[in-house]
């Protein structure tokens, strides 16, 4: 569908004028044309039934009773009127002297029914036909039998009928009727012409708020995207369109806006550990030193590139989980052993400070998912958990089945959050608590990452708040 | 020349403190914005190098704290928000540099100095005193032709003198700015040096540049 709206629009139009106009024209050429061909039958009918009425029988002749051969109708040649007469054996008894050689047609009608017929005479002109079949009046006369052997037309056996056909010249009537059709013909046209150019118009005119909000749209570039459609005066049909085109654009406008807001926050995030980096490196190019400190130093750079390494990593994986390119294989997974190797990487750091770990998931307790990607996610929950848990704090991991899906929980004591920013915890670069001075060591990814991975594994991701300041963080998994 | 740091990633802030330490500063440094805001207030530095996403208090919050309270310490922004919104806002709340991560090393001493410079109206980076000259962006001294070798302590000192050429100095005031927080040093460690000082810059037969008043410091210049 490609065509126009305004095509549309005057297709329909002109096409809906066309079909009434050429229905209208029928009815109104058919009704007129009945009405008037109604009205010439009536007149040649009555000059039929009066030459009917003054046919009579003598007994061997038939005869008209008026001089009808004399009215003037049957003599006027321009346009003339003609009678024939047939006898009960088809033998023309009489005609119209104007007629000469031609006849009329011969119909089976009678009076009650009568039967009309169009046909044309040998100059062409239409004529137009009434014939009927009557029983002659009998003539009163006393002269009787002058000649037997003549044929008795009024004895029973010659009781037959004869046929009288009577037409008249219809060329008026037809040409008044072709007139009237060319009439209609050339209205209904020039209808139409004009209803096109109306049409035109009042469409042009109808889709200027279209025209104008198009407009508005192609100003919006994508670093305008704060602007709206402020066109003001729209139909009611697009004031819809126009608000949903601005819910669309607010829409984009903060997915722009998010975007620039991780980059810028990824550009941050990246900068401080080079500029720990380079720095470090400076400081230390400025003078000749020693072996061991210039060693110190590469530990130290390599420490912050692995956290580096870390950074760059999630990152990649975020945006591998948003472009939906990361492929999981299901397994059977004895999750509390999973727990406890992915424990392992954190179990100095707990030591040191002083954190127990309680690993409540029961040993035989099986999960079936992506072993690799789960292990992601129970990590960065853990990292988080070992991070900020105080110092002598706990550590409890339980699993439980629950309406058809498996939940597991990680909870740890020590946390400082409020309510409020307990919606945050899964935001990238979200960190709860500023007073730490961990910078560079820890991003704000890890929760961000849980959340995203949970979800592409078909579970889902929450963080909850208990009494005691026990920050605990529930994954669902589907069964 | 007396320096604060107050900047949260640890590599970056030990590092800038070793750097600074050896170019000859007095350096504090702290990774917490409350405890740097003590220090701010506490002290009268030259230089403050200030991160802005800090623990505890934000790096604008601190610059407000600083201004309202009248310190005049430059101070040099350090951060990797490098929109011009950020450096606007930063330089409008009292900054008087900026400086984005990451950086060059050489870049940020240069700028300190100039900070320095230009907080004691000394514009130019080569101080002349008769025939002392001492090169501020180098860290040279040469009386007449022969170049005089300095420890850093003795040049910092004779840098702060230099910086306020003419001026009387209290012991308490190079104290102040020849020495870190942590330094356990009092300010009679200051006659000491002085004395190192005068050994190796002043000779016998030229005039003495470096003058002591009696009750109220010392003066570096040529007395009438």
């Amino acid at each position: 569908m490609s065509r126009s709206l305004r095509i549309r629009l005057l297709t329909g139009i002109i096409g809906g004028m066309i079909l009434l106009l050429t229905l209208f024209s029928l009815l109104i050429y058919i009704v007129i044309r009945s009405t008037l061909i109604k009205q010439f039958d009536k007149s040649l009918a009555s000059v039929a039934q009066i030459l009917a009425a003054s046919v009579e029988i003598d007994v061997n002749e038939i005869e008209f009773e008026f001089e009808v051969q004399q009215m003037p109708e049957f003599l006027n040649s321009d346009h003339p009127t003609h009678y024939q007469l047939w006898d009960p054996n088809g033998t023309v008894i009489s005609k119209s002297p104007l007629l000469g050689a031609d006849n009329l047609l011969r119909l089976e009608g009678t009076l009650n029914a009568l039967v009309f017929d169009t046909s044309r005479n040998n100059n062409g002109q239409p004529l137009r036909t009434i014939s009927l079949k009557f029983l002659p009046r009998l003539a009163d006369n006393n002269e009787k039998n002058k000649n037997e052997a003549q044929k008795d037309y009024r004895s029973p056996e010659n009781k037959q009928e004869f046929t009288l056909a009577v037409a008249r010249d219809a060329g008026d009537l037809y040409g008044q009727l072709g007139f009237l059709r060319w009439l209609l013909l050339i209205a209904s046209a020039a209808v139409i012409a004009l209803s096109f150019i109306l049409a035109a118009v009042i469409v042009k005119k109808g889709l200027r708020p279209l025209n104008s909000i198009a407009a508005e749209i192609a100003t919006i570039k994508e670093d305008s995207l704060t602007t709206r459609i402020t066109t003001e005066d729209v139909p009611t049909e697009v004031v819809q369109i126009k608000n949903r085109l601005n819910e669309l654009l607010s829409r984009l406008e903060a997915s722009f806006n998010r975007e620039r807001q991780f980059n810028a926050d990824v550009a941050h995030e990246l900068r401080t550990p080079l500029s720990g980096l380079r720095s470090t490196i400076e400081v230390t190019l400025t003078r000749t030193r020693d072996n061991d400190e210039y060693k110190r130093v590469l530990f130290e750079c390599e420490a912050i590139v692995e956290n580096m390494q870390t950074m760059v990593g999630n990152l990649l994986m975020l945006s591998r989980l948003d472009a939906k390119q990361i492929s999981f294989q299901t397994e059977q997974i004895r999750l509390a052993e999973l727990v406890n190797s992915c424990w392992q990487q954190f179990s100095d750091k707990a030591l040191e400070r002083q954190i127990t770990f309680d690993n409540s998931i029961e040993a035989e307790y099986m999960c079936e998912s992506d072993r690799h990607n789960l292990s992601i996610v129970l990590s960065n929950i853990l990292a988080n958990a070992v991070e900020y848990t105080d110092e002598g704090g706990q550590i409890r991991t339980t699993a439980c089945s629950k309406d058809g899906s498996m939940e597991i929980a990680v909870s740890n004591t020590g946390c400082q959050l409020t309510t409020e920013q307990l919606s945050q915890v899964f935001d990238c670069f979200w960190r709860g608590d500023l007073s730490r001075s961990d910078t560079g060591t820890h991003c704000g990814l890890g929760l961000a990452l849980v959340q995203k991975l949970i979800r592409a594994l078909g579970g889902n991701a929450f963080a909850e708040l208990q009494p005691g300041g026990i920050f605990v963080v529930r994954i669902t998994l589907p069964e | 020349m007396r320096l604060l740091i107050i900047e949260d990633y640890r590599p970056l802030q030990q590092s800038l403190t070793k750097g600074l330490r050896e170019a000859g500063f007095a350096v504090d440094t702290t990774r917490d914005g409350k405890e740097g805001l003590w220090y701010a207030m506490g002290n009268e530095y030259d230089v403050i190098i200030l991160d802005l996403m800090l623990p505890g208090m934000d790096g604008l919050e601190i610059l407000k704290k600083i201004r309202t309270q009248g310190r005049k310490s430059h101070v040099l922004i350090l951060t990797a928000r490098d929109t011009v919104q950020d450096r606007v806002t930063g330089l409008n709340l009292g900054a008087d540099d900026y400086l984005v991560k990451p950086f060059a090393f050489k870049e940020l001493l240069a700028r300190v100095h100039a900070l320095l410079r230009r907080g004691y109206r000394q514009k130019n980076p080569r101080i002349k005193v008769k025939d002392l000259k001492i090169d501020l962006s180098r860290q040279r001294v040469c009386r007449g032709k022969k170049e005089i070798q300095l420890t850093p302590r003795e040049y910092a000192l004779l840098e702060y003198l230099a910086m306020r050429l003419g001026q009387t100095i209290s012991r308490t005031d190079i104290w102040e700015h020849i020495y870190d927080f942590n330094s356990s040093a009092s300010s009679n460690v200051v006659d000491v040096y002085i004395g190192y000082l005068r050994k190796k810059i002043e000779q016998p037969n030229k005039p003495r540049l470096i003058h002591t008043i009696r009750g109220r410091g010392y003066v570096l210049g040529v007395q009438s």
